[in-house]
């Protein structure tokens, strides 16, 4: 039943904190844009007066861009460049970020204040950055674990089938996917406790994340499984809209882009959701512990719910 | 000594010269990796020459070190271990008085040199065969097949064998093809290329361990098994080369498409492809029978190597091939189809109009693809040829015409290199892409009709001989001259020029369009434009003009397609040769957009974005794809950080 009322809990905090989401929402658009807008322009530019355009009308048109020679391969470095320069000032800005959502999803926050967004943002961002500096560090290595495992062993067997060989890898992705949530939870907790323990360091929140991860395994594990599979079908909603809508007119484009930046909205709340379902899941298995007492629990963690 | 081959089984009537004939009983060793056993093989002389040697391919020679020729092109080595390397050891030779040839035996290395490279033997003949004269030998041979290797070998216990026995080359007499005084045109073993031979008759024994399935370019005549070992008997005419194929996990299928009985080999994990592969060589036999010329032969073998088979995916041995694909493989992606196609397409452009693949890849690997790249789009959708999914398609001519007008160095060399003499990257680029994106520019010219009916009369000419670059081109400007009369001028040689011969590249651009107001004549002019004068608003009339610019070297004729604000259009010709041109009109309208070759005819176009400009470009279509990235980026972005 903790998964439920966590649920629930986190959902309302999440509605709750709708502002938050509003600027998370916008600064992303915003550092998204900086890099996108000078692309429309190199693209129009290139493109000129041709009506070559006319190729794209149904649909994504390979032999149309390379036609456009030397100008693609330019075009491509821009665009790998640019989008690993916003990847990474995204991965920071979104610590920063990150830390002001998780501090307006806790219980005591139950008014949005830009002022105590920005404050929680700037507070717990450097602890922020290293939990998921390590986290995401680990994510990468399991990846790279599970796809290097199945193709060496394919690699190494002359006489496998490839049957056998594609069971190999899906059962690495399913293994892979089912693990996912784990890495999740633990950067969820870890940054739910060090948003209500702000003086600890990043390092301990990381232990405590993986604690709190395996101490209620289940009940943390299932409410993780719940609030990806809502992630997973609204990403398939984006995916089968956005892709396939072809609109052929100014206003059409309009209404596209009102559309799927809604969609990208409704998928930072749901995010939300997670961030502040796992904080009360947190603070939920940690009610029963009286108010304003500071506990030490198995020697390494600090609660503190002094302003609950 | 005499070589007694079997009589006409196949066909009634041999559709070849009998130039050569190959009788082989041979043994599978699956232990040693061996193919060993006795060959019977004959040569006609059937020139006016008398010709003192012969000349055989050695070909498995490729695969003793890094050193051989082949390696050298392709890099790499076969390998350090014995078990790795492939030879050929010719343990006896003897002619039909039982004279004993291996002290005439010599390597010879005619295209480089390379000392290292034993892929070509000669057999200097005890008494030259004068015209008309048979030279008989008996060879007796081992073969030991490379491990892994490109395009033949063995891998665990699959085999593909090819390229496995001593092949007389092709002696040509002078006025044949190139050849200026009679000789043997008998190549060495090359990355790139590998087929130029006789059309023949083979006889061919094979005997190997019971459990084994296969499939080869003969018609299975006999078998009969004991209790460890079988033999197969097949038979084949009219092919230029005998491969076969072995392995104990084949499951076999067959299928009919008129009187063709075609069995697919395939691993029991992909019969989900089964299907895909006899739709798509039925497509195959069907487009080229209708449009080039049928195929001869009642049988044809399909093999689909197993993932440790896959170094001879995607090869073509006449009436047998292997194609590529795998357990897993989308719908919406044609490979599968594409290589089936391919490959098969081989059985009319090397298999019987037999070119010289070493010297002229661009008749053999070129045709093919054009042909291929017709047949994908036609059966699988003009757009989607190669993918076709609901947001991203893909045609299979745009797989040839992006490579070649993507590539730097697509003015280094013309289509007339010999295969090996290609700078790196550019035999794929010039004897596949650039070749089919021309042929396709041909069709574009001369129309689709005549491109059919110069295939069918080059077939109808050619099938079962040894046709050259120039006896195509020959072909081609009979049937346009025929069909067209003096429309593309005395021939089409300027076209051939350009495109095979030269590497001059194509690129027409729209540079302007000038709207201006029509200026009456005023002051003292010598001159009254009375028509225009004599018109009642002069002030709404206009001097519209298209200015076109050449930018290539290549001068090709193109349409000119002009749209006037009043919705009036105009087609023009126009000959391609000035560097800029202009065409002028005036009246009460001004030119809305143009376009240069508005159907895309002209392939070998490198850029058709210039073709074309208008007033008001259409901008919606490029802001509804930055729209997407944008979100696709957020998106990414969305689920990509914690």
């Amino acid at each position: 039943m903790k998964i439920f009322s966590s649920l629930k809990s986190g959902l309302c905090s999440a509605f709750r904190s709708w502002k938050c989401v509003l600027i998370v929402w916008f600064s992303l658009f915003l550092l998204v844009l900086v890099f996108i807008y000078p692309l429309r322009g190199s693209l129009s530019s290139a493109f000129g007066s041709s009506m070559i355009t006319e190729k794209l009308t149904d649909g994504f048109n390979v032999e149309v861009f390379a036609d456009l020679g030397s100008t693609l391969k330019s075009l491509t470095s821009f665009f790998t460049a640019g989008f690993i320069l916003v990847y990474f000032i995204g991965f920071v800005m979104n610590s920063f970020l990150t830390a002001g959502l998780f501090g307006s999803v806790r219980k005591e926050n139950r008014k949005f204040s830009a002022q105590e967004f920005l404050r929680s943002a700037s507070k717990n961002f450097w602890s922020f950055l290293i939990i998921t500096l390590i986290i995401d560090v680990i994510i990468y290595f399991i990846s790279g674990l599970f796809l290097a495992l199945p193709l060496t062993l394919v690699d190494l067997s002359d006489t496998i089938s490839e049957k056998t060989i594609f069971t190999i890898i899906i059962t690495a992705i399913v293994f892979y996917l089912l693990l996912l949530p784990v890495f999740l939870l633990v950067a969820d907790y870890a940054r739910a406790w060090r948003s209500a323990n702000e003086n600890e360091s990043g390092f301990k929140a990381i232990g405590v994340g993986f604690n709190r991860t395996f101490k209620k395994f289940w009940s943390s594990y299932i409410m993780m499984a719940l609030l990806i599979l809502a992630q997973v079908t609204l990403g398939l909603v984006i995916i089968i809209i956005i892709p396939g809508w072809k609109p052929l007119s100014g206003g059409g484009i309009f209404l596209l882009l009102i559309i799927s930046q809604l969609l990208l909205y409704a998928r930072l709340l749901l995010k939300t959701w997670r961030y502040a379902s796992v904080t009360s899941l947190m603070e939920e298995t940690t009610k029963k512990i009286p108010k304003n007492i500071n506990v030490i629990q198995d020697g390494q963690e600090r609660i503190n719910f002094a302003s609950g | 000594m005499t070589l007694t081959l079997r009589s006409q089984i196949i066909n009634k009537v041999p559709l070849s010269e009998r130039i050569t004939g190959y009788k082989m009983d041979v043994k599978l060793d699956t232990n040693a990796k061996t193919v060993s056993g006795t060959m019977d093989a004959f040569w006609v002389n059937k020139t006016t020459d008398t010709v003192a040697d012969i000349q055989m391919h050695l070909y498995m020679n490729a695969f003793r070190s890094n050193r051989t020729t082949f390696y050298k092109e392709f890099g790499g080595s076969p390998g350090n271990k014995e078990s790795d390397l492939g030879w050929i050891e010719i343990k006896s030779f003897v002619n039909k008085n039982g004279i004993n040839l291996i002290p005439r035996m010599q390597y010879i290395r005619p295209d480089d040199g390379n000392m290292e490279d034993n892929t070509v033997l000669k057999v200097l003949l005890p008494e030259p065969a004068k015209p008309g004269d048979t030279v008989f030998v008996k060879v007796n041979f081992e073969t030991k097949l490379p491990k892994n290797a490109r395009r033949t070998g063995y891998n665990d216990n699959f085999y593909f064998v090819g390229q496995w026995f001593p092949k007389f080359g092709v002696y040509e007499p002078a006025g044949m093809r190139y050849a200026t005084i009679g000789s043997w045109n008998c190549h060495q073993f090359h990355d790139h290329s590998e087929f130029y031979a006789d059309h023949s008759v083979y006889d061919v024994t094979i005997t190997l361990p019971v459990d084994y399935v296969t499939g080869s370019g003969g018609m299975l005549i006999s078998e009969t098994a004991s209790r460890e070992q079988k033999t197969l008997i097949y038979r084949a005419e009219d092919i230029v080369d005998f491969a076969w194929t072995a392995w104990p996990g084949y499951t076999v299928f067959n299928d009919k498409w008129n009187n063709v009985n075609i069995t697919l080999l395939i691993p029991k994990d992909r019969v989900s492809q089964v299907e895909r592969q006899f739709t798509a060589i039925k497509h195959a036999m069907e487009y080229l029978n209708d449009y080039v010329g049928p195929y001869p032969w009642p049988y044809v073998t399909i093999a689909d190597p197993p993932l440790k088979g896959s170094f001879s995916g995607g090869m073509e041995y006449t009436t047998i091939f292997t194609s590529v694909s795998s357990f897993f493989m989308p719908a919406f992606y044609h490979m599968p189809e594409m290589a089936t196609v391919h490959e098969f397409g081989h059985a009319y452009f090397m298999g019987i109009l037999a070119s010289n693949e070493f010297e002229e890849p661009w008749l053999d690997e070129g045709v093919d693809t054009f042909w291929e790249e017709r047949i994908m789009d036609h059966y699988y959708g003009n757009n989607s040829g190669m993918i076709n999914t609901p947001l991203f398609k893909l045609s299979d001519k745009s797989s040839s015409r992006m490579p070649y007008i993507g590539s730097s160095g697509r003015q280094d060399v013309s289509n007339t290199e010999y295969s090996w003499n290609y700078p790196h990257g550019m035999y794929d680029i010039m004897s596949y892409f650039k070749t089919a994106t021309w042929l396709y520019t041909l069709m574009g010219i001369i129309g689709e009709k005549t491109m059919n009916d110069a295939f069918r009369e080059y077939y109808k000419k050619w099938a079962f001989k040894h046709p050259s670059g120039k006896d195509f081109v020959n072909v081609i400007n009979e049937v346009v001259k025929r069909e067209h009369g003096d429309r593309f001028g005395n021939d089409m040689n300027w076209f051939f020029d350009q495109t095979l011969y030269g590497s001059a590249v194509c690129d027409y651009k729209v540079s302007g369009i000038s709207n201006r107001k029509y200026r009456k004549p005023d002051g003292k002019t010598d001159s009254v434009d009375t028509v225009i004068n004599n018109w009642p608003k002069t002030d709404s009339l206009y001097t519209a003009t298209a200015q076109l610019e050449r930018i290539g070297d290549m001068m090709l004729p193109v349409e000119v397609l002009i749209h006037f604000t009043n919705g009036d259009e105009i087609l023009e010709n126009w000959d391609g040769k000035e560097r800029f041109k202009d065409f002028t009109y005036t009246g009460y309208r001004e030119i809305q957009w143009v376009k240069i070759d508005p159907e895309f005819k002209i392939s070998m176009d490198v850029n058709y974005i210039n073709n074309s400009m208008t007033e008001e470009p259409q901008r919606v279509p490029l802001h509804r794809l930055v729209n997407k990235i944008l979100s696709f980026v957020q998106f990414y972005l969305s689920i990509m950080l914690l």
